[in-house]
């Protein structure tokens, strides 16, 4: 047996104790890998998608491999943690420091090289899927269709060996072997209990508490500023929850006997008081990973809301044709002929409706005023609510969302009276929030007989709108088009085709986000399951002696299950709860409540944190339980 | 108090290995009784076997009267903590506990109130002399005193049965006086009845009585008289008699 047969045979014949760092190795690889299948897609090379995206993704490349080395690392040396009784026992068989290392270099060397291979393969296997996903959240106009991805496997391949190698070397110069009987000793070893100071506990709650009432104080572009010192703040703050207030919490109910003597409290914290310790360093990692991927698809899924509805808005209407006052009579006959005629080629069927959108002046700008018999023709044209107005009363209908000038129009329009051309006023009375006329800003409805009392018009601009009926989206999208290469955006808006176009641009950015978040969310998952596997042995032992005295299967359950929901779950709420407010905090950035879109993306990452709780939970009680009856 | 009626113990796997085959032992209440024999002899599977912790092949094991084996698992766990005590070689503590919360932790599961399992724990700990060590951990203690803690953990719920598993294995001479001495203390005093198992002809002369077993199989049992001492010689001479085969013995008077 020569010595290189002897550290592949010990890979190769342990492979129970080599699994988890292969898989977790195994799945970084595949992740980068599916990635680089999509980024390095034909379809993206023949100039029809833009510049930037593709920089973007480069970006996202980029940040994927880096994040992979730390958590290569981090895999591999918990792995080496659990191996130190080994390397002792190796080490009185007459091992050499320098043979350990290259022994342990071998190892690597050997496991990344397969996992590279099988992420690729495992890759390969899923790279369909990936696409029809990326093709059904990007708008592409031809489909990504699957190819043998040629490039995608070099570049994987060239990376993660180096990646590997980098990481083999790394690790087997800094690992420290001490002192044999240390080695030997290592899993008899009682590492002391952490120590908490209360100032710095008490730091951690104000630091914690600042960050947050900053967070959510701010508005506007304020916002903006005060982010980065938040964010320092907050993650100090976070460290400091973890390393110091939680021990202290934990001390503190231990003084408690009420507490920490009733049941199996005291298997429960104990145990947990003192490995805190390892726990407050992943759970500060998980948290913040965590925290970033809640906080970048939270924000990505904000921000496509908040353009959709602007969109929506101020485009009731399936397509709106405004010609202004100057414009020649026979052109615009002539575009909305044309207008007319796509939309029976599509075979669009729906109303139109023509107004004249009549401004006056006020105070220093202009301001529509329409009639109450308009404004309930376009209401019923969309099924919206009409109004009954009187002649003494006017109606302020509110700006479209999509304003984002300070202090809009609104609060003027209400202090300010109608005027009529006999110098009498009407004094506005109500105010609806409703988009049934084309109109961005707020505007101004009165009674027809009043109306009629009104001056001259500063201007006026003739808006023919088409209502669509529902259910001809993809219709109306090459309609839009069509039209649109011919009249061109001035004075032609169509909704569908809008945000179809927007769609397109923000597909990729949406998708790479995507990717990435949940990248990190599921590395985050891998760091607890890691934090769990290396305590399982000792975790086996303390049972299996608890049990001896007498411990019933489901008061180990109980322990199991409590012991457990707390490595899963104290870094999550952290993360869930830095989330909420730096959500809530972009949406005072926009003045633009994000409420559904942070509990739908907060609530789907609970949800999946919570099945993978029960399916680690599940198997880990099985592994205890084996060990222990 | 404890019957073990016909006993064997098999173990099925790719070589059918008889441990234990038709034991026979009976314990009084307040009987003090070391289980002796070589390495392999069975002792330790005898000890699991009333412990609870395996089932035997065939037989019976009976505690005052009842079969504890046809329990459920739950219940099972609940009569070991409540009925028995154990003490082990490597005392078993664990090491994130203080010594007082490892004595009270077999009350603290069954739910005891706090009161309770402080006064029983200062009692206890007096009589055992670790009233000082209480609010030290495992680890900064000396192995005697650790052995006492584990002891006085065995003993703070008034077990029935309590079952010590070569529990001077890990000590020096000294301490294993003292905590054999303890032993013999509690077993006369409070009418513990106790079951040794150990290697070790010094510990096992603090018992009423010793029963030897080899391969599984019964070999002898002798009572003690009125001094340890000759108890003492006495072990070890049914221990010679025993370790050896006949030619052994020839070989000697050659």
């Amino acid at each position: 047996m020569t010595f290189r047969q002897f550290a592949i045979n010990n890979v190769i014949r342990n492979k129970r104790l080599y699994a988890a760092y292969f898989l977790s190795s195994l799945f970084t690889v595949m992740v980068f890998f599916t990635f680089a299948i999509f980024a390095f897609h034909p379809a993206f090379f023949d100039g029809s998608i833009r510049g930037e995206i593709l920089y973007g993704m480069t970006i996202a490349g980029g940040v994927i491999y880096v994040f992979s080395f730390f958590f290569v690392l981090y895999s591999m040396s918990s792995f080496l943690q659990s191996r130190k009784k080994e390397f002792g026992l190796l080490m009185m068989q007459g091992m050499s420091t320098r043979q350990i290392r290259l022994m342990v270099f071998m190892e690597n060397m050997l496991i990344g090289f397969f996992a590279t291979l099988g992420g690729i393969l495992f890759g390969l296997v899923f790279a369909k899927a990936i696409l029809l996903f990326a093709e059904n959240v990007l708008i592409i106009d031809e489909s990504l269709h699957f190819y043998f991805p040629l490039m995608a496997i070099i570049v994987t391949f060239v990376s993660f060996i180096i990646l590997f190698l980098f990481i083999s070397l790394f690790v087997s110069f800094i690992l420290r072997t001490r002192k044999l009987v240390d080695l030997i000793k290592a899993d008899k070893q009682s590492k002391g209990e952490p120590k908490a100071s209360i100032a710095l506990a008490i730091i951690a709650v104000v630091l914690l508490a600042s960050g947050y009432a900053t967070a959510l104080y701010v508005k506007g572009p304020l916002v903006v500023m005060a982010m980065l010192p938040v964010i320092v703040v907050v993650v100090i703050g976070t460290y400091l929850l973890f390393t110091q207030l939680s021990v202290y919490v934990i001390r503190q109910l231990k003084e408690r006997k009420g507490v920490f003597w009733r049941k199996t409290n005291m298997v429960l914290f104990s145990d947990l008081s003192f490995r805190m310790k390892d726990n407050a360093r992943t759970f500060f990692m998980v948290a913040i990973i965590s925290t970033v991927a809640f906080s970048a698809i939270g924000s990505l899924y904000g921000f496509q809301s908040f353009f959709m509805r602007g969109i929506d808005e101020a485009n009731p209407f399936s397509f709106e044709y405004t010609s202004s006052a100057d414009a020649k009579e026979e052109d615009m006959q002539k575009e909305v002929r044309f207008i007319e005629k796509a939309l029976d080629k599509h075979e669009i069927k729906g109303d139109s409706s023509v107004i004249d959108k009549t401004y006056f002046s006020q105070n220093d700008g202009e301001v529509m005023i329409t009639s109450e018999t308009s404004y309930n023709r376009f209401a019923d044209l969309l099924g919206e609510n009409r109004v009954r107005i009187d002649d003494d009363e006017a109606v302020v209908i509110t700006d479209s969302s999509k304003v984002m000038a300070p202090g809009s129009k609104v609060d003027r329009l209400m202090d300010s009276p109608v005027k009529l051309r006999d110098g009498t006023t009407i004094k506005p009375d109500r105010m609806l929030d409703e988009h049934v006329l084309p109109e961005m800003y707020s505007y101004y409805v009165i009674s027809d007989t009043m109306y009629e009392k009104l001056p001259e018009p500063a201007s006026v601009e003739t808006t023919r709108v088409w209502a669509a009926d529902e259910g001809q989206e993809d219709a109306l999208v090459q309609a839009g088009e069509e039209i649109f290469d011919v009249i061109g955006g001035y004075n032609f808006a169509a909704i569908d085709y809008t945000i179809y176009q927007v769609n397109k641009v923000y597909g990729p950015i949406l998708f790479i986000g995507l990717f990435i978040g949940i990248v990190f969310f599921v590395s985050a998952g891998s760091f607890l399951y890691f934090r769990l596997y290396t305590d399982l042995n000792q975790d086996k032992e303390k049972f299996r002696m608890i049990a001896k005295m007498g411990l019933t299967n489901k008061e180990l359950k109980k322990v199991i299950n409590r012991q457990t929901a707390l490595l899963f779950f104290a870094p999550i709420v952290v993360a869930l709860v830095h989330g909420a407010v730096a959500l809530t905090a972009l949406s005072h950035m926009f003045d633009y409540t994000l409420i559904n879109e942070s509990a739908m993306v907060l609530g789907t990452f609970t949800v999946i944190q919570i099945i993978y709780f029960l399916i680690v939970r599940h198997f880990y009680t099985k592994q205890i339980r084996r060990a222990v009856y | 108090m404890l019957e073990v009626k016909n006993v064997s113990k098999v173990y099925e796997g790719k070589v059918t290995y008889r441990a234990l085959s038709n034991i026979d032992l009976e314990i009084e209440k307040g009987d003090f009784v070391a289980i002796m024999g070589p390495s392999g002899s069975g002792k330790t599977t005898l000890l699991n076997m009333v412990a609870t912790i395996d089932e035997p092949t065939t037989g019976e094991v009976l505690i005052e009267a009842k079969n504890p084996h046809t329990l459920n698992q739950n219940d099972l766990a609940k009569f070991r903590r409540r009925e028995l005590g154990f003490v082990f070689q490597e005392f078993n503590l664990l090491h994130t506990l203080t010594v007082e919360e490892n004595m009270v932790l077999p009350l603290t599961l069954d739910g005891k109130r706090v009161k309770e399992m402080k006064q029983r724990a200062n009692a206890i700990a007096e009589k055992l002399g670790i009233a000082e060590i209480m609010s030290k951990r495992t680890h900064e203690i000396s192995g005697g005193q650790a052995q006492r803690a584990a002891i006085a953990r065995a003993m703070i719920h008034q077990p029935k049965l309590l079952l010590a598993d070569e529990p001077t294995g890990n000590l020096d001479s000294k301490a294993s006086k003292d905590v054999m001495s303890m032993l013999e203390t509690l077993n006369k005093k409070e009418e513990t009845t106790m079951m040794l198992v150990t290697h070790d002809p010094q510990a096992a002369s603090y018992a009423d009585r010793v029963v030897f077993i080899r391969d599984g199989k019964f070999y002898s049992e002798i009572h003690r008289g009125e001094s340890r001492q000759t108890f003492f010689q006495s072990i070890i001479d049914t221990l010679s008699l025993m370790g050896g085969d006949d030619s052994d013995f020839s070989s000697i008077r050659d």
